[in-house]
């Protein structure tokens, strides 16, 4: 989106926002452009509400994941959001999440419930303390391209947990069928 | 001295909700603040959701339709929802059933269902577009004068199943307010009744679609969390379930006449009926060959028919469940919704799913209807509902297909709506001035195993090297959960001109030639009527325009207004005059005059909205009927004629934004 998503909700932009205030804004805003409110009034207020009614959504998304919040900081900074450019991940983390997945393949095909929560909470976890480490590491760049760009790497490990909680949320939709 | 209730000649139009179900259908509005069925002469609210065809092309409609069924399967369309928005080969059509279904003769016939009766070609669009004609009159009987529609879908229906729900409306002469989701709808209506709060499970089971919806109930605002179901899941699987088995009682299992199906169909439905506070039923039954039969039901056989319909539901809900992100024990009820809730075993099977007692103190036949009354007076203007906010969410992802013939989501499903999201891509040959586009829905990887619902064809890129061009494709879901597309070329700027070819439904010149044969008197009439629609929506425009100048004049500036007051006093003067033309002229120039200070006052509303203040009703407006050809412009953007591939077409190469 063109807007950035604190912007559009009117909030101070910190990789910690409060997201309960952010879902009362969302809300209260929805309240003033959901295009039920602009019923019987002219095409073009209709037109325009409804786009701006789609930004606010858009934004509400976009703070609710840690990635598109983060991307949303960095982008703000002026870092050029181009994943392809972005510094490889570490072996380390390759490895890490070889291992993962590899888990998650072997309590899929066991059709192990129990052992797939547990991932889940061990990936929930692992997300948890990332986010913790990022937000004062965000506070600390104050907007600042380059020590935002050192966070790149942090960014990279979170999208890769993110891909391991899709292929996650198939394994659960799979076992739960 | 009692009051004579004075019966205005002129009564100002008032908004109604339809629920257009698979059973039965059921038109509401509200009156005294509280939504109320509308009933028929005989004191009937629902309408059997049934279509006879006479000989003569007479149509009838619900009860009397029904009892023609029997004598008349072929001529007698039931439970006509199933098909909406169906192509001619869906399995829909493969089910036991009494429906001719007429082949098509060309690809571009084959994207929707075509019935024969009585030896015309009908359309699902066409029968439903019947239906709803008739809770129009029984509306218009009471209320003389019925300015507009809320119509229910279910919430899992995608887009091609909405279009064609909002397609029928609109050849029944309604103005469609809004598409709303079916357990919404229900939310809406027990959660206002009861003034609850808290997070809320709606199973809805009717006659043959299921949908599960999670939401929140905050104080007037009605958030829906996730939604789920299967839109070819319902009662009339039971139906079908015993009546197979009724079939073979009647030695008939092999390729049963329709006359006989109707029968099996029917003492089925009897029999489920009876089965809901009965252990055992007994059915006399003719057999193929002279004679009868008596079949007897009970029970537990009943329910070891349609335990695997029923279970089937489960996994909807745990999926909705996980989606919102919660346990079952997090809710603080669930409703039930949809005839076939009454059956005891979805009853029980309810309950041991979520772990508590269903909450059924409402009439499932009713709720949802009533619900979409309680929504068509808020869009109306005319609530008396209070401050109502309902957000509801894409059902089904959004994909385009991209290299290889994966689906590439764009919309993941439970995304809150009015959505939209952007991608651009780029050319991949020198020269490239044409593009394609498919885009599809569902949760599936690959593209042919989701719903196909329009192919793009974009035109018109500026002539560029390989990867050259930067193509921005937005797209656009509506509060009614429809699609939009819109293309961009990027370095130019230029706006792309967008071909949509829908896999699904009816053409706008199908949709416009039944609109033209619908009204009795031809172009004529058509123009007088446009001409009326075109005034209604300068009238709108005039009262929005003095309102916003009362309220907001000092955010134009000097030269600014006088050019809007100037576009007004155009607008008034073209209003007296004759002529559709000139009024749209007029209505486009003021549109024009106000579009700038329209942003600065939305810009207002939301410095307001965020300190927490309410918005300004200054300019409240009474709704009334919105222009025909508004509607059939929104269509034709969806739906341009003459859609062709392109020549040049590609398949994407993704670049997500």
């Amino acid at each position: 989106m063109t807007h950035d998503p604190f912007t559009v909700l009117g909030l101070e932009p910190r990789f910690d926002v409060d997201l309960a205030a952010a879902e009362v804004r969302h809300r209260e805003l929805s309240r003033a452009l959901h295009p039920d409110r602009y019923q019987g009034k002219p095409a073009a207020e209709r037109r325009m509400a409804l786009e701006r009614a789609i930004e606010v959504n858009a934004a509400w998304r976009a703070l609710r994941d840690p990635v598109t919040r983060a991307e949303a900081l960095l982008a703000a900074g002026g870092v050029e959001l181009d994943e392809r450019a972005e510094p490889k991940a570490s072996p380390a983390l390759l490895m890490e999440m070889m291992e993962l997945q590899e888990e998650l393949a072997e309590v899929r095909g066991k059709r192990d419930a129990a052992g797939l929560r547990r991932l889940g909470e061990a990936l929930r976890t692992r997300e948890r303390e990332l986010c913790a480490r990022l937000a004062p590491a965000f506070a600390a760049a104050r907007g600042d391209a380059a020590r935002l760009r050192a966070l790149l790497p942090a960014v990279g490990e979170l999208r890769y947990l993110r891909r391991f909680f899709e292929a996650y949320a198939a394994a659960e939709e799979e076992l739960a069928a | 001295m009692g009051l004579l209730e004075i019966f205005d000649p002129v009564a100002a139009p008032r908004p109604i909700g339809i629920d257009l179900g698979t059973t039965n259908s059921l038109v509401a509005r509200v009156r005294d603040g509280a939504p109320v069925a509308i009933r028929d002469c005989d004191g009937e609210a629902l309408v059997p959701s049934a279509v006879y065809y006479d000989e003569r092309g007479q149509v009838i409609v619900g009860r009397e339709a029904l009892r023609m069924a029997q004598a008349h399967p072929r001529e007698t369309i039931v439970s006509v929802k199933r098909l909406m928005g169906r192509g001619a080969s869906d399995p829909e059509t493969a089910r036991l059933g009494t429906i001719d279904f007429a082949a098509p003769t060309s690809p571009d016939e084959a994207r929707t269902v075509r019935l024969r009766v009585q030896g015309r070609i009908l359309t699902p669009v066409e029968v439903s577009a019947d239906i709803l004609r008739r809770l129009r009159e029984l509306a218009e009987d009471e209320m003389r004068s019925v300015g507009g529609a809320v119509i229910t879908v279910p919430a899992y229906f995608d887009d091609a199943q909405r279009q064609a729900t909002k397609d029928a409306g609109r050849l029944a002469g309604l103005e469609v307010l809004r598409l709303l989701n079916e357990p919404t709808a229900a939310a809406l209506a027990y959660g206002l009744d009861q003034k609850k709060n808290g997070l809320f499970a709606v199973y809805d089971l009717g006659g043959g679609t299921f949908d599960i919806t999670i939401l929140l109930l905050d104080d007037g605002v009605f958030q829906v969390r996730s939604t789920g179901g299967d839109s070819a899941l319902g009662g009339d699987d039971m139906d079908r379930a015993l009546g197979q088995v009724l079939l073979e009682h009647m030695g008939a299992a092999d390729d049963p006449g329709p006359e006989v199906v109707r029968l099996a169909l029917d003492a089925a439905r009897r029999a489920k009926h009876a089965l809901t506070d009965r252990e055992e039923v007994a059915l006399e039954l003719p057999r193929v060959g002279g004679g009868s039969t008596t079949a007897t039901v009970t029970r537990a056989e009943l329910e070891r028919l349609v335990a695997p319909i029923v279970e089937r539901t489960g996994v909807a809900c745990r999926r909705a469940l996980r989606d919102a992100g919660i346990e079952a024990s997090a809710l603080d009820g669930v409703l039930l919704v949809g005839g076939a809730t009454r059956v005891p075993f979805v009853r029980r099977y309810v309950r041991d799913l979520f772990g508590r007692e269903p909450l059924a103190d409402i009439d499932p036949d009713q709720v949802v209807a009533l619900g979409a009354a309680i929504q068509a007076d808020l869009l109306a203007g005319t609530g008396s509902t209070g401050e109502v906010l309902l957000l509801d969410v894409l059902p089904l992802s959004l994909g385009i297909e991209t290299m290889g013939g994966v689906a590439e989501k764009i919309l993941p499903r439970n995304t809150t709506i009015p959505a939209g999201a952007r991608q651009v891509f780029t050319t991949y040959a020198d020269q490239q001035t044409g593009f394609e586009l498919h885009v599809v829905q569902g949760e599936r990887e690959l593209a042919a195993d989701c719903r196909s619902l329009a192919r793009f064809t974009l035109r018109g890129i500026p002539p560029m090297p390989a990867g050259m061009a930067r193509l921005e494709i937005t797209f656009h879901v509506d509060a009614d959960g429809l699609l939009t597309v819109k293309a961009r070329e990027v370095t130019t700027g230029i706006e792309q001109e967008v071909l949509v070819k829908p896999s699904y439904g009816l053409s706008d010149e199908e949709v416009e030639r039944m609109l033209l044969d619908a009204i009795d008197h031809g172009e004529e009439d058509f123009e007088r009527r446009k001409l009326a629609e075109r005034r209604v929506e300068a009238e709108r425009m005039l009262i929005a325009t003095r309102g916003a100048l009362a309220a907001d004049a000092d955010l134009l500036d000097a030269s600014e207004q006088k050019a809007v007051e100037g576009a007004l006093a155009e607008l008034t003067v073209a209003v007296a005059a004759g002529s559709a033309t000139l009024v749209q002229a007029k209505i486009d120039a003021l549109d024009d005059a106000t579009k700038e200070w329209a942003g600065r006052r939305m810009d207002r509303a939301i410095a307001r909205a965020i300190a927490g203040k309410q918005l300004d009703e200054v300019d409240a407006t009474v709704a009334h009927a919105r222009g025909v050809d508004e509607q059939v412009a929104e269509h034709q953007a969806r739906l341009p004629p003459g859609a062709s591939p392109s020549q040049t077409g590609t398949g994407p190469t993704g670049e997500g934004s």
